[in-house]
């Protein structure tokens, strides 16, 4: 069983506004930069897996963090994830093993919008993963 | 102050270490000087440039990946492909690596290699040795090293794992881009702490005028630094615990390199 998570902030999220900074920079146009950090849990997963996952303040601070659970372990349209190339899944969270998980993976979560707060075209997209988003010498950017 | 080749260390917001790289330029007898990232014009009068460690903008999207584009390299990726000397150590290699400038393979700002997160997950600190293992004539940034010169210094980052695709891993040791591996302190190799490829502990571009070390040579320039006896020996003694030694030879090196590149 795969079940993913996505933890973004609910206050300003300084890492997007500073890769919107960069990006214009870059000449990519984009309003808004939305950043969320995707969790993959892997193995014989427990019910209260997300209760738990809530629980862990090094990956959901209650007071900063919005937790939301994910149907698919793919970007959904619009957005790209950023992966480790050679990934080695982890199998403890903050020094702790959770029930039933076998492997976790990391992805950060990008989603750039223009000034009516829709997606950019893919094309915008893809250049700005080419050009800062993604280092391909260690990383893989998967889109859907 | 007297004339002489004047040295910028380039300080980004994050930027941590830039007090003890300063500290081991002065020592070897080069006009050092800081110079924030709002002042990319002021780099026009400076015949070299640091760029010193530390987590510019907080290493937010890939570490160095920010600084590399910031208004403040421009100046500084002229000057390197005018020929001047970059040396960047731990978050400034991989703000060079992010550049483009180390190994330097392929076009600026467009990175085929990184020093990327620690095979271990972890920052780690742990004092080292680091080997030099390519040909004299391909670090003229380091004026009058020796050949397989062994320096100290302390690694201390939780990026520092050379990592880039396997042809690119054989471009960098094939053409003489490794330009430091991790050694005890006789030279013997060792594996890198951080898992990192080809053991590699520093790059180097083609015309050995950009290099870029992870680990912190001017963390264990001082006698009072040391981990060896060195340091016991001269316990009680202000002068000799002061003393530049170990780490700063590195300096020493790029000190020359500087001043002969400044007489030509």
């Amino acid at each position: 069983m795969i079940r993913t998570f996505v933890v973004s902030l609910t206050i300003p999220d300084n890492e997007a506004y500073t890769a919107l900074e960069t990006l214009g920079r870059l000449g990519i146009d984009s309003s808004r930069v939305v950043r969320a950090d995707v969790w993959i849990f892997e193995g014989e997963l427990d019910a209260g897996l997300a209760a738990t996952i809530g629980s862990i303040e090094s990956i959901h601070n209650p007071n900063k963090h919005r937790l939301a659970e994910r149907q698919a372990d793919r970007p959904e349209p619009g957005e790209v994830w950023i992966a480790t190339r050679d990934e080695a899944p982890a199998t403890l969270v903050a020094g702790r093993a959770l029930p039933g998980v076998r492997a976790i993976l990391r992805r950060t979560a990008w989603r750039l919008l223009d000034d009516q707060g829709r997606d950019v075209a893919p094309a915008v997209l893809d250049r700005a993963v080419e050009t800062f988003l993604c280092n391909p010498a260690f990383q893989v950017a998967i889109t859907q | 102050m007297a004339a002489g080749p004047r040295v910028a260390v380039v300080v980004f917001p994050g930027t941590n270490s830039e007090d003890e790289t300063l500290r081991a330029v002065r020592a070897v007898g080069l006009q050092g000087e800081l110079v924030h990232w709002s002042q990319p014009e002021a780099l026009a009068r400076f015949d070299a440039f640091v760029l010193p460690g530390g987590f510019a903008y907080e290493d937010r999207i890939r570490a160095g990946a920010v600084a590399a584009h910031d208004a403040v390299m421009d100046p500084v990726i002229e000057a390197a492909q005018a020929g001047k000397f970059v040396l960047g150590i731990c978050n400034g290699a991989q703000i060079l690596a992010e550049a483009g400038l180390v190994p330097g393979t392929g076009p600026l700002r467009l990175p085929t290699a990184a020093f990327a997160p620690n095979a271990s997950g972890r920052f780690q600190s742990v004092h080292v040795h680091v080997k030099l293992s390519v040909t004299l004539d391909r670090v003229p940034i380091l004026g009058g090293i020796e050949d397989g010169a062994v320096i100290p210094a302390w690694a201390s980052h939780g990026d520092g794992r050379l990592a880039a695709p396997a042809d690119e891993l054989a471009r960098i040791e094939r053409d003489g881009h490794l330009a430091f591996i991790y050694c005890d302190r006789h030279g013997n190799p060792v594996s890198a702490p951080n898992g990192a490829a080809l053991d590699c502990a520093g790059l180097v571009n083609r015309d050995g005028n950009v290099l870029a070390i992870m680990p912190h040579p001017e963390r264990d320039g001082w006698t009072f630094q040391h981990l060896d006896d060195s340091r016991d020996v001269a316990r009680g003694d202000t002068a000799a615990t002061l003393a530049p030694s170990g780490g700063i030879r590195f300096f020493e090196h790029f000190a020359q390199a500087v001043r002969e590149r400044f007489s030509a």
